[in-house]
């Protein structure tokens, strides 16, 4: 028969000073555990919300990053009236050459530069991406010289409020508005006219291509004649593989948290080990008491370790709450395959919070086994004459 | 003598729970220590003479938009440099890896000899370097890591360029801050791009620290209202700024230290005050024996320090020992070279335990300075 829920429950308040010691202990372990996965879901997540699955990128072989990808003007113009892309109501083909170009600018917080992503965006270019939506001031005008920012980058450099201006060499580029873009990897972005940003930036050749095609076979035969065509050397991928691939950023962050949550933990196990093992020797009498009353061995076992673990998720409740208020909170860092800042929030999601109440549970039952085992194994007698 | 075996023997009275307060403070220490060093590294490149007297001209629109070939003949002329090359990154994935893990560098030969002059030639000769154009120079950590000898070829795949690289390793090099790097003939790559007429950015030394700042105005000055201006910083403040470019990971790591902080404080005073509260009789009946307060306090005081002075000790140690003796490179596959646990940082983490042992005896102390010889005696927990 195993002891009631109660009896340990009480037990754990009556001891106040050495729980709450071990509780926030714990919480601290799960909440920085938590906190770091919630910060590679973040960027995990601005990649995983970008593209559309009907649309096709077309990049150069080889390469990492749009950034880094060369797209000249005649492969634009070989693929520009290929039967398989989709055309609108006024008879264009649904295809973007655009310019993916990396500037640098001043950080807002007054902590030296960084490289910021401009794309330059044909009209067809933003019809293919519906889920960036103008939200403060209005499009840029080509031949002009205007800019349209992400609002979340915007936040973090200067100069990049409305009728702030960036410069780049001697160019200087006025923006005029603030996007939208969902929480995808266009939120890193600055977008402005794609031939407009090739005389600016001295580029004959386009970055990368973006496409719709006109149907699914459409689609993978498409790619499939890219793939083949040895003169091209370009690559073509649904732009949400490709965007699924950019999550390299997120691996060491990753493995940060995976190292850091082990060793953090480690020292949670012995310090709730510590309390456990008090509790167990000044219950000594008390287990006696219950061995005579019947309790077997497995039963006060099982005691102790529901003890521990109850002890242990309190600190993992406590921990995720902690960890709770950051969700939704922006921050940057540099991407690694871009090398430019992206823009992300973190993500504590119920399945990492979920993630974390186990992690704590298992410190818990970690930490109290010995004890456990170690109040099984009193001799009755003895530890009925104990004080 | 006999104070101090009292204290001791009081420490380790209890030997399981004195193991655990050891074993839970150096693994926070050791943590607190890594922590402080990735922090470190992440934030402040390693140093050396010779870095302080070379100086990197890039675009000033960014580091990825290239420079004209032709500015060479006007840096060439500035006073007070003694070499420049060009110096373009090529990004390119070695064999078969799908990540760059180390950096190729396209270079002049000749002139980029007169650069790192703290490099020196541990294998082949520089001659067949500057000869061969289709051969490369490589760094000593690199050959080593991949089993290379001189003769064999190194194949890359370009991820910024569109152009692949087969190069023979003319010569190796040591005894820089990083040797791990590739560098080969910028003809080499112009030839396969078709010479756009293009360099990544300028590499280029002065004459002495003094005309460093001078030089680099001068640098800016001189391209100042091109199509392609300049912008030239020493090579520390270079690879400063690409530091800076990581953005909050810094506050990250700072935060994550303060946690960890935090947390051994919790550990060590709730382990301490376990052990006073079980102890509080014989403390009555020291108090009852006549010794006082500040006595009392300086037994829970010495006791305490010294489990987290111990603590400490293993902890740092074994930190240090760990991350002094492993082969990192292999480990980490080229991504961390330098992992330096600085003395300073062993300090750092000294003073924490040092406090924290200082802390944790406070609240006991205060609580025995409180009881009552009468109350303490009738305490059987």
């Amino acid at each position: 028969m195993a002891l009631p829920l109660k009896y340990n429950f009480r037990n754990v308040i009556v001891r106040w000073r050495s729980t709450l010691a071990t509780v926030l202990g714990i919480a601290l372990v799960v909440a920085v555990f938590v906190l770091l996965r919630a910060l590679a879901r973040g960027i995990e997540a601005s990649s995983a919300n970008t593209g559309d699955a009907r649309n096709i990128l077309v990049v150069r072989k080889g390469s990492q990053a749009e950034s880094g990808s060369i797209v000249t003007r005649e492969h634009f113009r070989t693929i520009q009236y290929l039967d398989e892309i989709a055309r609108n109501e006024r008879g264009e083909p649904i295809i973007s050459a655009e310019l993916v170009l990396i500037v640098s600018a001043p950080r807002r917080n007054g902590t030296g530069e960084a490289n910021t992503l401009i794309r330059g965006v044909t009209p067809r270019g933003m019809e293919l991406r519906p889920q960036v939506k103008l939200v403060d001031g209005r499009w840029f005008v080509p031949g002009k010289r205007e800019v349209v920012v992400a609002r979340r980058l915007a936040a973090r450099f200067a100069g990049f409020e409305i009728g702030g201006v960036i410069k780049s060499g001697q160019d200087r580029l006025a923006v005029v508005g603030h996007f939208d873009a969902a929480g995808s990897a266009f939120d890193s972005e600055s977008w402005m006219d794609a031939d407009e940003a090739r005389s600016i930036f001295d580029r004959e050749n386009y970055s990368s291509i973006l496409l719709r095609p006109a149907d699914a076979t459409a689609a993978t035969n498409l790619i499939t004649r890219l793939e083949r065509d040895k003169r091209l050397a370009l690559r073509a991928e649904r732009e949400v593989d490709y965007y699924s691939k950019q999550t390299m950023t997120a691996v060491p962050i990753k493995i940060l948290a995976g190292l850091l949550g082990t060793a953090m933990s480690i020292g949670a196990v012995f310090a709730a080990m510590n309390t456990m093992y008090a509790s167990v020797a000044s219950r000594t009498r008390e287990v006696g008491t219950l061995r005579v009353l019947g309790y077997s061995r497995r039963a006060i076992v099982l005691c102790f370790l529901i003890e521990g673990a109850l002890l242990a998720a309190m600190g993992g409740v406590v921990g995720c709450l902690l960890a709770l208020p950051l969700n939704g909170y922006a921050t940057g860092t540099m991407d690694f395959q871009s090398f430019a800042e992206t823009v992300f929030q973190f993500r504590v999601t119920p399945d990492l919070m979920l993630m974390g109440l186990a992690f704590s549970v298992i410190i818990g039952v970690a930490g109290s086994l010995l004890p456990a085992l170690r109040a099984a194994r009193l001799p009755v007698i003895v530890a009925l004459k104990s004080i | 003598m006999i104070i101090a075996t009292f204290i001791a023997k009081n420490a380790l009275r209890n030997k399981r729970r004195a193991a655990l307060t050891i074993l839970s403070v150096a693994v926070s220490c050791a943590l607190l220590v890594t922590l402080l060093t990735l922090q470190r590294e992440m934030t402040i490149p390693p140093e050396s003479e010779a870095a302080s007297l070379r100086v990197i001209a890039r675009n000033k629109v960014s580091l990825a938009q290239p420079l004209p070939a032709k500015q060479l003949a006007v840096i060439d002329k500035i006073p007070g440099i003694v070499a420049v090359s060009p110096f373009s990154f090529f990004g390119g994935n070695f064999r078969e890896e799908t990540v760059t893990s180390f950096a190729q560098f396209a270079v002049d030969p000749a002139r980029f000899q007169n650069i790192i002059v703290e490099g020196k030639i541990a294998e082949g000769s520089y001659d067949n370097f500057i000869k061969d154009r289709n051969s490369c120079l490589v760094g000593a950590d690199t050959l080593k890591r991949y089993g290379l000898k001189v003769g064999d070829q190194m194949r890359f795949t370009g991820t910024f360029y569109p152009a692949n690289l087969d190069l023979r390793i003319a010569a190796v090099y040591q005894g820089t801050v990083d040797d791990r790097n590739v560098f080969f003939h910028h003809k080499l790559l112009d030839e396969l791009l078709g010479d756009p007429g293009t360099v990544g950015t300028w590499y280029l030394r002065v004459e002495s620290a003094d005309v460093a700042n001078d030089v680099i105005a001068r640098v800016n000055k001189a391209f100042e209202n091109t199509s392609a201006e300049v912008r030239a910083e020493t090579e520390r403040a270079f690879q400063m700024s690409f530091m800076s470019m990581l953005g909050n990971v810094k506050v990250l790591i700072g935060s994550i230290s303060t946690v960890v902080v935090f947390t051994l404080v919790l550990v060590t005073v709730s382990t301490m005050s376990m052990a006073i509260r079980e102890r509080f009789r014989e403390l009555a009946i020291l108090k009852a024996l006549g010794f006082r307060r500040r006595e009392l306090f300086s037994f829970i005081l010495a006791e305490s320090f010294g489990l987290a002075a111990l603590g400490a000790f293993v902890g740092i140690g074994g930190a240090w020992a760990f991350w002094t003796f492993l082969d990192l490179q292999t480990l980490t596959r080229g991504f961390l070279v330098y992992f330096e646990v600085t003395p300073r940082i062993m300090a750092t983490g000294a003073t924490v335990a040092a406090l924290l042992g200082l802390f944790s005896a406070i609240a006991p102390s205060i609580a025995v300075a409180r009881m009552s010889v009468v109350k303490g005696l009738k305490t059987l927990d």
